[in-house]
């Protein structure tokens, strides 16, 4: 690009900068003073978006900062108390029974819900028919998994004489109702997450498509049997990722809340077994009016997620195998 | 696309992901046009929970208002109990509170010490006519500031029970206001009888009302003047642990009401008998399907002490912010004592408290039977309590959540004793 381009009309300059952006980059001739309108011009495009973060995600989230550390009902101003609500946290049962529930459910369910997206998004990876049918078929429930009427649904499902009820009395197994079963009701509610695997297994098998069949041909060649061929060719492969996967499902998890809320009746029953860590900070928040208190959990909930998705990326360095790297 | 993926999109994600954790929260307000003049159009906004026979009652008396009122419009909007109290609470942090509201006698204090109700008291005899009001009914809205709500109607605890099923299981009734010992061996016979199909109650320990009804036939309250607790943690534990016996072996197991939530036991024809308010007869009857559900006394094993009283539930209330604070006062007058309201009601808000809309509410059926038992129990009827301490609302529903966590077996009484103190002293300290 010329310093002619300069005297074109903006829009064609911009449209032209952006499909030739090595070139220019390249020779490094551009004048200050068009680049400077190209950077206007991506702010103002992008302002809608901003006005919006700033607005409605990081002004809230400043104020939350700000409340964590004052006990604040609602009616009278909030008032600074310090650390005490994370004192207060430290000594509270509900809340490390909710973060107990919230780990188990986030260590058991997440890994569980990965394995079932790779395994049948690598029986839908084989090439025959109704593979489409299939492909839909599975991510259908993720689409709707987190709806309202998914949760009843599933109340329904697993309460006495439910249709899960009778067939597990049918094979002479006599649980009955999960719903009101503290003990059972977590495994419910990890089955329901399990269920919608169909995002992490639509991802995992666009990552299948792009294994190159060759590095398979030269397993089988060296005479590997297919777990063989699953552990050192399509694991080290799909390792960004299964990483990836990882890490959104695992942020997910923490979050869950939708589905908790309307089987445990948005009281986190029966005994607190759906006591969730964002179902007891909505608790606090609005049906204990402590917001500052609710503040702090999110707070806390926020720095933990960071910090496991830290430790995550961390230990990605020794198991995650990206093209290119010089491993 | 995936085996080129960078860190640094990896990492610019994983903050996205991260940031909408933290929630947020916003309030509204509103206004309209300032000074009241009779030729001038008013509009009130105005709202209430229930459901959609209750909105229908109030569009016919809202209608009945507006005729009266023809410059004013009331612009009413409804939801259910829980999602209620969260959208006031965050109207009432922004300073946009509707102009009148339906109240809960729970939230009175909360609010109205808060300065956020208009003192109706400077509208009596001037606009709001207290003369048909008892005034044990009237100053239940009395805080130290002034009256900041007037309530519709009035309820007690009471025992309904299922004469069907009653008759199924082939037990007589419970007679009612007899010993606690009577009460449980007529649950016991019930659960007996049907094998467990049906119960012959629910854990009659589990609900604070439950405790306050056993304090005050002691003679004692659930708070103290200074809205204290007014019973020790031992108490507490023993209250819960005297139901033991009964959640073993006769009351219905928590796991089965957990799946039935949020219909009661009763309701969901699981048990012949269960301890409520008196106004929740037409509730029942609506969830179980019965043809006829009978009500009776609670039982006491001390028949002299006032044990009872007369609960306020519902009432009206206005913002202390309304720029229309005459014709809001207007407005909760007509619903308050209009015999016509009180047709269109009936005893679906409490007996009325109004004397003049209680006649126009000319009871029958079901509501007749409310009141009649409500005539019945003179002589148990004491003092209500004082206006339920700011909090109290968090406090039932701890209180609550507690006794059906000892139901399912995941708390110790003790503990839950313990739980219980803990976090009232969060919630009554701040």
């Amino acid at each position: 690009m010329t310093t002619d381009s300069a005297h074109a009309p903006a829009t064609a300059r911009t449209a032209e900068s952006g499909a030739r952006p090595a070139r220019s980059r390249r020779t490094g001739t551009r004048p200050r003073r068009s680049r400077n309108r190209d950077t206007v011009a991506g702010y103002v495009f992008l302002s809608p978006w901003l006005l919006g973060f700033i607005g409605l995600t990081l002004g809230p989230m400043l104020v939350s900062l700000y409340l964590a550390f004052t006990d604040y009902n609602l009616f009278t101003a909030p008032e600074w108390t310090g650390l005490e609500n994370i004192r207060r946290m430290a000594e509270d049962e509900k809340f490390w029974g909710s973060v107990r529930i919230t780990l188990i459910y986030v260590l058991v369910g997440t890994p569980i819900k990965l394995a079932a997206a790779l395994g049948v998004a690598m029986l839908l990876n084989y090439k025959a028919r109704g593979t489409g049918f299939f492909r839909s078929a599975f991510y259908a429930p993720s689409l709707i998994g987190a709806s309202v009427s998914i949760a009843i649904v599933w109340r329904a499902m697993f309460s006495t004489d439910g249709p899960v009820d009778g067939t597990l009395n049918l094979f002479g197994i006599n649980l009955g109702g999960w719903i009101g079963n503290p003990s059972l009701i977590m495994p419910m509610m990890i089955l329901l997450a399990i269920w919608q695997f169909g995002a992490p297994m639509v991802i995992f098998l666009a990552g299948l498509k792009g294994v190159p069949a060759e590095l398979y041909e030269a397993a089988s060649v060296d005479g590997a049997k297919a777990w063989r061929k699953f552990l050192s060719v399509t694991v080290p492969m799909l390792s960004p990722v299964i990483f990836f996967n990882l890490l959104l499902e695992m942020i997910n998890a923490f979050q869950v809340f939708a589905s908790a809320y309307i089987i445990g009746s948005g009281t986190g029953g029966p005994g607190g077994a759906t006591n969730f860590y964002t179902v007891y900070l909505y608790t606090r928040a609005f049906a204990n009016n402590q917001m500052g208190y609710a503040s702090a959990m999110a707070w806390v909930l926020l720095l933990a997620v960071g910090v496991l998705a830290f430790i995550l990326f961390r230990t990605s360095r020794s198991w995650v195998h990206y093209a290119g790297d010089s491993k | 696309m995936f085996r080129t993926l960078s860190r640094r999109t990896l990492t610019g994600v994983a903050a996205l992901a991260a940031t909408g954790l933290v929630l947020t929260g916003c309030g509204g307000g509103g206004g309209e046009p300032a000074a009241l003049d009779t030729e001038e159009q008013i509009t009130l906004n105005y709202t209430f929970w229930g459901n959609d026979d209750r909105a229908a009652r109030y569009d016919e008396a809202i209608a009945a208002f507006e005729e009266k009122f023809p410059n004013i419009t009331i612009n009413d909007t409804f939801t259910d109990y829980p999602s209620y109290w969260e959208k006031r609470q965050t109207e009432a942090a922004g300073g946009g509170l509707p102009d009148v509201m339906q109240f809960d006698y729970t939230y009175l204090r909360q609010y109205g010490d808060n300065g956020l109700l208009l003192n109706l008291e400077d509208y009596f005899g001037n606009g709001i006519t207290t003369d048909a009001i008892d005034e044990s009914l009237l100053s239940t809205g009395k805080l130290e500031d002034g009256t900041f709500a007037i309530p519709t109607g009035y309820s007690a605890w009471s025992v309904f029970q299922n004469p069907a099923l009653l008759a199924e299981a082939g037990v007589e009734p419970y007679e009612g206001g007899t010993s606690w010992d009577d009460y449980d061996a007529y649950m016991a016979s019930v659960t007996e009888a049907t094998g467990g199909k049906v119960y012959g109650g629910t854990d009659t320990t589990q609900r604070i009302q439950d405790f306050e009804l056993k304090l005050r036939q002691q003679g004692r309250e659930l708070f103290t003047e200074d809205g204290e607790l007014n019973f020790t943690q031992e108490e507490l534990a023993a209250h819960w642990q005297e139901g033991q016996e009964n959640r073993d072996k006769v009351t219905v197991p928590q796991s089965k009401l957990e799946e039935i939530n949020p219909v009661s036991g009763f309701g969901g024809n699981l048990t012949t008998s269960e301890m409520s308010w008196s106004n929740f007869l037409g509730g029942y009857l609506g969830d179980s399907g019965a043809e006829e559900i009978t009500i009776v006394a609670p039982p006491t094993d001390n028949p002299d002490e006032k044990d009872l009283y007369r609960k306020v539930g519902l009432m009206q209330a206005a913002s202390a912010s309304t720029e229309h604070p005459e014709a809001a006062a207007a407005f909760v007058d007509f619903l308050i004592n209009s015999p016509e309201v009180g047709g269109i009601f009936g005893a679906t808000l409490g007996i009325p408290a109004s004397e003049t809309q209680l006649e126009g509410a000319n009871l029958e059926g079901p509501d007749k039977a409310v009141k009649d038992y409500l005539d019945s129990i003179s002589d148990r009827v004491g003092d209500a309590p004082a206006a339920p301490v700011a909090g109290f609302g968090a406090i039932e529903q701890t209180f609550w959540d507690l006794g059906k966590s000892i139901g399912l077996g995941s708390v110790t009484p003790d503990d839950a004793a313990k739980q219980f103190f803990d976090e009232a002293s969060v919630t009554l300290g701040s």
